[in-house]
């Protein structure tokens, strides 16, 4: 994708994330809407400088990777702005950032749905077996480990 | 990209979706939870040709070529939470850490029985990670998101998000109630990179052991802090490259032959 393509791919998100966060924070009055703006812009900065260094940077680092790392860069307490980083995206609900993206995802979906009905259950009954796995393994390193420790 | 129709359609389900709102159903041994975005990607399905023929042919194409990007947005969100409990994290003691290797249990158990599901690709969508957010968004961006790895993880992360709260907290009253297990061990494992999920699993431990709360909801949280800044990159580095290797074993032992390679468009072409 072009850079010129992501800026404006990225402004349109923004623009989406905008209603799904102020219908989701049941903002009231204008002024509330306008104060998530400038948490979206760092996010749609944050979002861009991601995918510009993983289109340029060499090393085949997922754009994802690099936008999540910068992130919490600009976060981490005692990075210059980083409060004011923090409070600003504050403003700006996570799950109603989800919105936008199963919008787009639920259309692009349409032209699958034959599969998606013939592994349905199937993704069911896998879904299960990866919480479980994830938490046993878990629990059994972690069990090891503070044995071992002798903290349990 | 220039689709205008496209972003009204999306918009107009954005409106809605969240106009409904989130609802919480109790169903006796905890509560099942209906969120907006839930509603946006039915409401989205229900508008292509298949069923109401609003959105058609050309707007599903623009739609899966953008979603890669719209991931980006939330990944820069996901990355200023973790940036701010960053010091906390790298405190953390090296039961906390070594744990999060437990992560990768999801491969273990998950791969051998997707295959003897029947399932193919969708597999390594599905059993590389819990599925959360990161987890997506780098499947989308490996794979895209309408290819069968993208049905896979996408279809985990809707179950996560729809029973994976009632999931978590069971499983851990579960867990708790065989005595196998320390408390502490099982709150460490709570932590998954999903807040509301760890938080299921912590309450049911609190429930049962009220003389550890404290320990117990310091673990739980640290744990998916640790969880939320690892889980991405091992997922990169290791999650996906075992899921892909364990997949074509089992895929050999089940149907005799080699694995056929994905025929999701790589990322280079998106």
């Amino acid at each position: 994708m072009k850079t010129k393509d992501m800026v404006l791919a990225i402004a349109i998100f923004t623009v989406m994330s905008l209603f799904s966060n102020a219908i989701t924070t049941k903002a009231s009055s204008a002024a509330a809407i306008i104060n998530s703006i400038p948490g979206l812009c760092i996010l749609a900065i944050i979002a861009l400088a991601g995918m510009i260094a993983a289109k340029f940077i060499p090393g085949g680092i997922p754009a994802a990777a690099w936008v999540v790392t910068i992130g919490c860069l600009v976060t981490v307490p005692g990075f210059p702005g980083a409060e004011f980083i923090n409070a600003k995206v504050k403003l700006v609900n996570f799950v109603a950032l989800c919105t936008p993206i199963l919008a787009y995802a639920g259309i692009s979906i349409g032209k699958d749905l034959d599969a998606f009905q013939k592994t349905g259950w199937r993704i069911v009954v896998l879904a299960c077996a990866v919480f479980i796995g994830t938490y046993l393994a878990s629990a059994v390193i972690a069990q090891f480990i503070l044995k071992a420790l002798g903290q349990i | 990209m220039k689709n205008i129709k496209l972003h009204a359609i999306v918009l107009a389900l954005i409106v809605i979706s969240e106009m409904i709102g989130v609802i919480p159903i109790s169903i006796g041994i905890g509560r099942i939870v209906l969120l907006p975005m839930l509603y946006a990607l039915i409401f989205g399905m229900l508008l292509t040709p298949k069923f109401l023929n609003v959105a058609k042919e050309k707007e599903m194409l623009d739609a899966s070529s953008l979603i890669g990007v719209t991931l980006m947005l939330l990944m820069a969100r996901y990355g200023t939470l973790v940036g701010p409990t960053l010091p906390k994290i790298l405190a953390a003691s090296p039961a906390l850490i070594l744990q999060e290797f437990g992560n990768l249990g999801t491969v273990l158990l998950g791969v051998p029985l997707a295959v003897y599901l029947g399932l193919k690709r969708e597999t390594i969508g599905a059993a590389h990670s819990v599925a959360r957010e990161p987890n997506v968004a780098l499947i989308g961006e490996k794979f895209g998101l309408d290819g069968a790895e993208g049905r896979g993880v996408m279809g985990v992360y809707i179950c996560g998000t729809v029973f994976g709260t009632i999931f978590f907290g069971v499983m851990a009253s579960v867990c708790g109630a065989l005595g196998i297990f320390h408390p502490y061990a099982l709150a460490m494992a709570a932590g998954v990179g999903s807040a509301s999920m760890m938080t299921a699993a912590v309450g049911s431990l609190v429930a049962m052991f009220p003389d550890m709360k404290d320990q117990l909801a310091a673990f739980g949280a640290a744990s998916n802090m640790l969880s939320g800044l690892d889980g991405l990159y091992m997922s990169v580095f290791i999650g996906l490259p075992m899921t892909e290797w364990l997949y074509r074993k089992f895929y050999k032992i089940k149907y005799g032959v080699e694995a056929p390679a994905s025929d999701a468009k790589k990322e280079d072409e998106a």
